[in-house]
């Protein structure tokens, strides 16, 4: 009896992760296998799916917009999220309200974020280009304008989610003794070299974290373009993920979906390994 | 190498108490000089006050004569080793050492045959390609001499560089460093709260007590001729006895403990011309440990004295006994291999000529 115990104790988390994850995982490995849009019984069709994912055109321009999407979004959040984290770090007048402003719009839900980065990107009554307009300069369409409206949403993106990796930085700034920056100062280090050959290289874990959870966060885009563009324009703000619930729950592509899915996981683990290994190599 | 002179320095924090009062120190060029005092005294805080680290908020620091207050650490041509050392962890033994030259833009070969010379110096020429994670505590407190070493500076500041060592490494250490200031003939500032430390290290010592520059002399004469009783109990090992009690008021001149246990003929004493004005007043009684023995010393004049032994320490090359007496606890220290048997009083003789006295009321020697 008394050996049974610890499984009792994990049973209900085994009971959570076997129906929410382990059986969802398999079922979706199946699925790929399949042809299934809910109503009708699955037929198996081999690899099909697999076929078809890899002369699938939208879907690599889905792939290559959420990577035109991250190429912006994570150098802008770590550098934004580094330079504010600085800035709370610092001794300054209203630190605790600067922290919470920061990091009020990760709280708020980001349908209602999109909506209002919506208003703000109106080419007519939007308030960016009503500051455009005001200096004398041309709008822009920040939504409407192909070249233009992934980087836009990379934008919004990145001021929705910027407050909880200030947060990260700011904990990661403060383990770094104080006495490295005295050292650093009585061998005339200057402000940049302190942050340059000190703050940085011991900051480095902090970075690596900031750089995964931004990539899978990134790799997820879904409500931002949704919302805001449903995919367009001209596709030019399709994410991956918005394409399979496409395929999923508008035309009901449930195994070519999953198969979607599935490829899409294996490629974010090996964005997220390659970059491990970078950060080690740099370590 | 340089002369650093603080005259009148204070320090206090904002809408706190000053932490430095008024410190006036003279460390003469190429003197090894020991800041010593127990914790929250000051010591550190004047230190990073010469190396920069902190603000002056009153007085002046000359280096070579020159005003420093406002000139920025790098600037200082200082050098200093940190308590926890404070190597940089993600760069090598050899990184470490020359980054600060790295920075002030010197050549490649320049750096490189500074950083060698050093690390020949401290005998760390085999760990040049290691990051401090991987050495011990004493390696890593080489490296951190070894850095200030590179930059050759006009002044070097050590805070309390040993305290995170064993015991038989510090002692090594001290004499290392004993050998290290003859060798870079510089001037040395030294912060410690050991005063075995300061003792060993220092040409001069200076003793600070709660942001106060309470005596500034040789190790010897801090021992022998100490300003205060706080100076007195706290330089030496055991510490020093003290017996509070008073001078009779008329007659022969005489001390009585507070609680009539001890009472000490100071008539014809060495010390009675000096004490005549303290007739009828407190005052605190000290002795140290060997100036009481068993055989009467070769002494103008000497108090004898039976008391009860409550503890006996045998150190090998000495003898600590611990005798109760009704102000506190006597410590003598007496000849190896001295045996007692315990409820057995013990004959001690009390050498008056080097006894010392204090003011009661302000600790000041007599």
């Amino acid at each position: 009896m008394k050996k049974q115990i610890p499984y009792w104790l994990v049973s209900p988390y085994l009971l959570y992760f076997a129906v929410f994850v382990a059986f969802p995982v398999a079922f979706s490995v199946v699925l790929t296998f399949h042809s299934w849009n809910i109503i009708s019984p699955m037929t198996f069709v081999g690899l099909d799916n697999y076929r078809r994912l890899f002369s699938d055109r939208l879907f690599w321009q889905a792939i290559y917009n959420t990577l035109r999407f991250l190429l912006v979004h994570i150098p802008l959040q770590i550098v934004v999220a580094l330079a504010l984290a600085e800035f709370l770090n610092q001794k300054i007048r209203g630190q605790a309200f600067f922290r919470g402003a920061f990091f009020l719009p990760v709280i708020v839900s980001g349908v209602v974020v999109t909506i209002l980065w919506q208003q703000l990107l109106g080419f007519n009554a939007g308030i960016l280009n009503r500051g455009l307009t005001a200096l004398s300069l041309p709008r822009v369409a920040w939504l409407e304008e192909p070249g233009i409206a992934m980087y836009a949403i990379a934008l919004m993106a990145t001021w929705k989610n910027v407050g909880l990796y200030v947060i990260l930085f700011l904990v990661g700034l403060q383990t770094v003794p104080v006495q490295y920056y005295e050292a650093a100062d009585m061998e005339g280090a200057t402000a940049w070299q302190k942050f340059r050959y000190i703050t940085l290289p011991m900051i480095n874990p902090t970075i690596f974290m900031v750089v995964v959870l931004s990539t899978i966060g990134g790799f997820s885009l879904f409500i931002e373009p949704y919302i805001m563009t449903e995919g367009g324009p001209l596709n030019s703000t399709l994410s991956a993920v918005m394409y399979i619930y496409k395929q999923a729950f508008q035309y009901y592509h449930m195994g070519y979906s999953a198969t979607l899915g599935f490829f899409f996981a294996l490629l974010i683990l090996g964005v997220v390994a390659i970059q491990k290994r970078y950060v080690e190599q740099e370590n | 190498m340089a002369e650093v002179k603080l005259v009148h320095v204070a320090k206090a924090y904002e809408n706190g108490p000053r932490v430095i009062r008024d410190a006036t120190i003279t460390v003469q060029d190429r003197e090894f000089l020991v800041l010593v005092g127990p914790s929250g005294c000051g010591k550190s805080t004047l230190l990073r006050m010469i190396a920069g680290l902190e603000d002056i908020t009153d007085g002046d620091l000359l280096i070579d004569g020159k005003r420093m207050n406002d000139v920025p650490p790098k600037d200082r041509d200082i050098a200093m080793v940190f308590q926890n050392y404070a190597l940089y962890p993600h760069m090598t033994v050899y990184e470490n050492m020359a980054f600060g030259l790295k920075l002030a833009g010197l050549p490649k070969d320049d750096i490189r045959q500074r950083v060698s010379r050093a690390a020949h110096l401290l005998e760390i020429d085999a760990l040049l390609n290691r990051k401090p994670k991987d050495m011990s505590g004493g390696q890593r407190q080489r490296v951190a001499i070894g850095r200030a070493i590179v930059r050759n500076p006009k002044v070097f500041l050590f805070d309390e560089p040993l305290s995170n060592l064993d015991a038989k490494l510090r002692v090594q250490t001290r004499i290392e460093l004993q050998k290290l200031h003859r060798e870079l003939n510089a001037t040395i500032i030294y912060v410690t709260h050991d005063q075995v430390e300061a003792m060993t290290l220092g040409d001069r010592i200076v003793v600070l007590r709660d942001g106060d520059v309470v005596q500034q002399d040789t190790p010897i004469n801090l021992y022998n001729q100490p300003a205060t009783q706080f100076v007195a109990g706290f330089i030496g090992t055991p510490p020093m006895n003290f017996v509070p009690g008073r001078l009779s008021e008329t007659g022969p001149l005489h001390f009585t403990s507070k609680g009539g246990q001890v009472q000490i003929d100071l008539s014809n004493s060495q010390p009675e011309a000096r004490l005549q004005a303290h007739r009828g007043k407190p005052i605190t009684f000290g002795i140290r440990a060997e100036h009481l023995s068993e055989q009467p010393p070769a002494a103008r004049s000497v108090h004898e004295q039976a008391l009860a032994v409550e503890a006996v320490e045998n150190m090998g090359n000495e003898t600590l006994v611990y005798c109760p007496i009704d102000t506190g606890q006597l410590i003598a220290r007496l000849p190896a291999g001295y045996a007692t048997t315990f409820g057995q009083p013990i004959r001690l003789f009390w050498n008056l000529d080097k006894a010392h006295f204090f003011d009661a009321q302000t600790g000041q020697a007599i």
